[in-house]
């Protein structure tokens, strides 16, 4: 048994209270030495060997009932004690879209077995399935049948490789429990790039099976493959870019359809680990394209690519400031946001709604000339589902800005003030957008703010704050769509925000956020589709609340690196923090005392020990 | 001041100068008694005035001193007498009421022996005595020697309560040595088995011996006053027994008159007297019965 709150344990000292009482009570008592006892028995007198016993039996009881009550406080749980008397083997196995080289799957559902069987005497095994998020296949199970049976799940998807998934999830499996995690993959090095590496128990061991290694040594050759990374229009052109991860150059044979129709091909020839562009000039017609290249030895699902052509493609970020120069306006938003456009305030006003829509983000850094009717116009944008990002910044008026999410979702901007130095803490580390700050959250600390605006809402909650405790960051809800205020500047003038490392990944996790939130978006990747979208590329049609909209979903072209690790590079990744260790355990411990409330039948207990000890005492007096 | 009360007694330094105390307060109440005249002894003579009995007129004086006189005896028997002091620890019990004033069973016993021997010796009578416990604890043999009181009284005084109950086995053993019909007098708060000390009071009887049984209980023993919930432990054998005495008194009350009745009923139909005595009330009674029985033995 154990405890999640231990310390109330010493509130059971409270139990020796009556065990004073008692010897106190003990000597009060009046004793006489009389000689005609022989003539009590046979009356209603209570002998001293039942009398003592009932004292005892009274002593117990409440001495039981302290207790208990001090055990209750404690909240005691099954599990963890129990679970901690065996290891636990836990099999994540890597179904990223690279582990669909041939060869790959029957080597990987090899190594799989492998790892089950060579789980240590004892032990538990659970399996773990991981791609851009992992899934826990069969839970901790003595049981190696049930865990070798997960083998038909052991399959390749489309996702991209996420270790920090896949650790997440084997060490939330581990509840205290010693072990290892087998890991089952191809150790291909964009698994870490966007987790920047993951942290599990100091007590569970890492092991790694590297699929391409027994691979390349089964085929006496590295790797081949040709994927089309990248697919995009460039005025009446579309230019694919195509990738050869092998060791010899290759002749690829490129393929492009609009809604279906062949619109063109290509042969190129790319070199050893190099890329090359497949142009198809000429392409007027709008609607959906793709790019195909065919590569019979290499990964199937890298081999197509997609693109919205003409008006349905999304301009995906739209900058708003007073000249609608970026270069001028907005250096640092427009370089941290490559695809972004610029757009001036009295530009707006003249923008239709159609246009506005094709943008899934609009950031507002200016309201210099911003009519009434541009404000109206952003409101209807933002409550039709779009996203706003707004620095209240040194251009922007407090007065003008209060309507920009609409008259019922006004908001209170009081101009940016002189104040001293500052810094910035996310107030709600699991917000999308400093979720992926992960460990490196802290470094939005580093950000100092010389002057920073006060921004309230009604609809606002603060997801950062400045040292002082103001917001620094608001997420707001307005309609179908989305703001987030920034309550400072974005372009070196108030704060040094863009010169540090991290303003970068938070515009890019804002844009993200907000695009993503009201389905603006047509392209997204299979690790990022919307709910009602399967992660699997190709083309397919979303309800945007107005009216059908045709998305495309690509493969993570990251998938298609031939860049490996090695096991020493993965292992050094891995962070093992003894106090994650500890939090994880009683974050467990919470949860399965929760499942299993025995303080409540403790509580119980108590009530009827009392009740017994009232009953007994009664019969005593 | 009343030598008869045991508060008085009690106070009194050497047992026999409580002894003397009682008997002589005793004997002055006697002069209002019929038993006036009770011995056969001559004592002294007294002249004669008006209105005494013209039978202890001694003419023989009157001859020789035309003087008249009157012979005052004392009675003379060669009664032997045998007092059995019971020094068990249940003897010991004294009431907490009494404080230091009172007596407790024992010092009660003691102080009865020590009056009836005082008494008997007076009255030329041979006085033994034995004291007992569930054995024999100290025994002087019935003599009328000048200084066996005396040693009757020192051995009174050296006494001290011993250990358990165990009438039935000393008194047998008393009555085996019994050599000569007299009397026997036992003293003891029979908080025994009461059909063994009665079968050992028998033994005397069997023996042709005249037996007087004094009970001295303790005025706690008999009206169990006590009021709230208390811890007994036995004298004898440590015992303990918790109880609230208002719950039980009725019962050991009746426990205790239901023993009494059943020494007077069944001593009294074998024809040996019982004299229940209350450690808070006066020897007096005792010392009558004492008289009473003496007067229907010799």
């Amino acid at each position: 048994m154990s405890f999640l709150s231990p310390l109330f344990l010493a509130g059971a000292i409270a139990a020796a209270v009556p065990i004073v009482l008692h010897l106190l009570k003990r000597h009060t008592e009046q004793r006489i030495r009389f000689a005609a006892v022989a003539l009590l028995k046979g009356a209603p007198v209570e002998h001293t060997s039942t009398r003592r016993l009932r004292e005892f039996l009274l002593l117990a009881l409440r001495v039981a009932a302290l207790a208990m009550l001090a055990v209750a406080f404690a909240r005691p749980f099954f599990g963890a004690g129990s679970a901690m008397s065996g290891g636990l083997s836990v099999v994540a196995v890597d179904t990223s879209l690279s582990m669909s080289a041939p060869g790959s799957v029957a080597r990987t559902r090899q190594l799989f077995i492998d790892a089950v069987r060579q789980a240590p005497p004892g032990d538990d095994v659970a399996v773990v399935t991981f791609a851009d998020r992992a899934d826990v296949v069969v839970r901790p199970t003595a049981n190696r049948n049930e865990a070798l049976a997960a083998i038909a799940n052991v399959a390749p998807g489309f996702g991209s490789t996420s270790y920090a998934a896949a650790l997440g999830a084997s060490a939330e499996l581990f509840h205290g429990r010693k072990g290892t995690v087998v890991v089952v993959t191809d150790l291909q090095a964009s698994g870490w790039d966007a987790d920047r590496g993951a942290s599990i128990p100091a007590s569970v061991g890492v092991e790694v099976r590297d699929v391409v290694t027994d691979v390349a040594r089964d085929a006496g050759r590295g790797q081949d493959n040709l994927a089309v990374t990248s697919l995009r229009a460039d005025g009446d052109r579309v230019v694919a870019t195509i990738h050869n991860a092998g060791s010899r150059p290759r002749d690829a044979h490129a393929r492009l359809t609009v809604d279906g129709r062949t619109a063109g091909a290509a042969t190129l020839n790319v070199g050893a680990h190099g890329a090359a562009d497949a142009v198809f000039p000429g392409v007027r017609s709008a609607g959906v394209a793709s790019v195909s290249v065919d590569d019979p030895g290499g990964i199937p699902g890298d081999n197509t690519r997609y693109a919205i052509l003409g008006a349905d493609a999304p301009a995906t970020v739209l900058v708003v400031t007073t000249s609608g120069d970026l270069d001028k306006d907005a250096w640092y938003v427009r370089h941290a946001l490559a695809a972004a456009r610029g757009v001036s305030t009295t530009e707006l006003a003249t923008t239709s709604d159609d246009v506005l829509r094709r943008y899934g983000v609009v950031v507002l850094l200016s309201t210099h000339g911003l009519e009434p009717r541009a404000r109206e116009r952003l409101a209807a944008y933002v409550a039709g589902g779009g996203g706003l990002l707004v620095a209240a910044g040194p251009d922007l008026d407090a007065a003008v800005a209060a309507d920009v999410l609409g008259a019922a979702d006004r908001l209170d901007i009081v101009a940016g003030r002189e104040s001293q130095p500052m810094f910035l803490a996310p107030a709600d580390v699991r917000h999308p957008i400093f979720r992926a700050f992960g460990a490196e959250a802290a470094s939005l600390g580093l950000v100092q703010f010389r002057r920073v605006a006060r921004v309230t809402g009604r609809a606002c909650q603060a997801i950062a704050r400045f040292t002082s405790g103001e917001p620094a960051v608001l997420d707001c809800a307005a309609g179908s769509g989305r703001a987030i205020v920034f309550a400072s500047d974005l372009n070196d003038r108030w704060n040094d925000f863009p010169v540090r490392a991290s303003f970068v990944p938070f515009l890019d996790q804002a844009a993200r956020y907000l695009s993503s939130h009201g389905r603006r978006g047509s392209e997204f990747l299979v690790g990022d589709v919307p709910p009602g979208v399967k992660p699997v590329p190709g083309v397919t049609t979303i309800d945007t609340g107005t009216g059908a909209r045709r998305v495309i979903v690509n493969v993570d072209p990251r998938e298609s690196a031939a860049d490996r690790m090695s096991p020493d590079d993965f292992q050094s990744a891995i962070t093992r923090l003894k106090a994650d260790a500890v939090n994880a355990e009683r974050t467990d411990a919470a949860g399965q005392e929760s499942r299993r409330p025995l303080w409540q039948f403790l509580l119980g207990a108590m009530m009827l020990a009392l009740v017994a000890e009232g009953l007994v005492a009664a019969r005593s007096a | 001041m009343d030598y008869l009360d045991p508060a008085v007694v009690a106070r009194l330094g050497t047992l026999e100068l409580k002894a003397r105390a009682v008997v002589e307060g005793f004997i002055a109440g006697l002069h209002r008694s019929p038993f006036k005249g009770f011995s056969v002894e001559f004592a002294e003579y007294r002249q004669y005035i008006a209105g005494d009995d013209l039978s202890t007129m001694d003419w023989k004086v009157y001859a020789r001193s035309d003087r008249h006189f009157v012979k005052k005896f004392e009675e003379e028997t060669n009664l032997q007498c045998q007092l059995l002091v019971d020094v068990s620890a249940s003897m010991a019990y004294k009431s907490e009421s009494f404080g230091a004033r009172g007596m407790s069973k024992f010092e009660y016993a003691a102080c009865l022996a020590a009056s009836l021997g005082y008494l008997m010796h007076r009255q030329r009578d041979a006085v033994g005595f034995t004291a007992f416990s569930d054995r024999i604890v100290d025994t002087l043999p019935p003599s009328t020697r000048p200084g066996h009181l005396r040693n009757i009284l020192v051995a009174l005084d050296r006494l001290e309560v011993a250990s358990r109950t165990d009438v039935a086995k000393p008194l047998h053993r008393i009555a085996e040595t019994m050599t000569k019909r007299g009397m026997v007098i036992l003293i003891s708060d029979l908080l025994d088995d009461p059909d063994a000390v009665i079968r050992g009071l028998k033994h005397f009887q069997y023996r042709g011996c005249d037996v007087l049984v004094f009970q001295v209980l303790d005025p706690d023993e008999l009206d169990f006053p006590f009021d709230r919930a208390t811890r007994f432990e036995d004298l004898e054998t440590g015992e303990e027994i918790m109880a609230v005495p208002g719950a039980v008194r009725d019962h050991y009350q009746r426990q205790m008159g239901a023993l009494i009745d059943r020494y007077r009923r069944e001593l009294g139909s074998a024809g040996i007297d019982y004299q229940l005595l209350n450690t808070g009330e006066p020897l007096e009674m005792a010392l009558l019965s004492y008289l009473s029985t003496r007067s229907r033995t010799v």
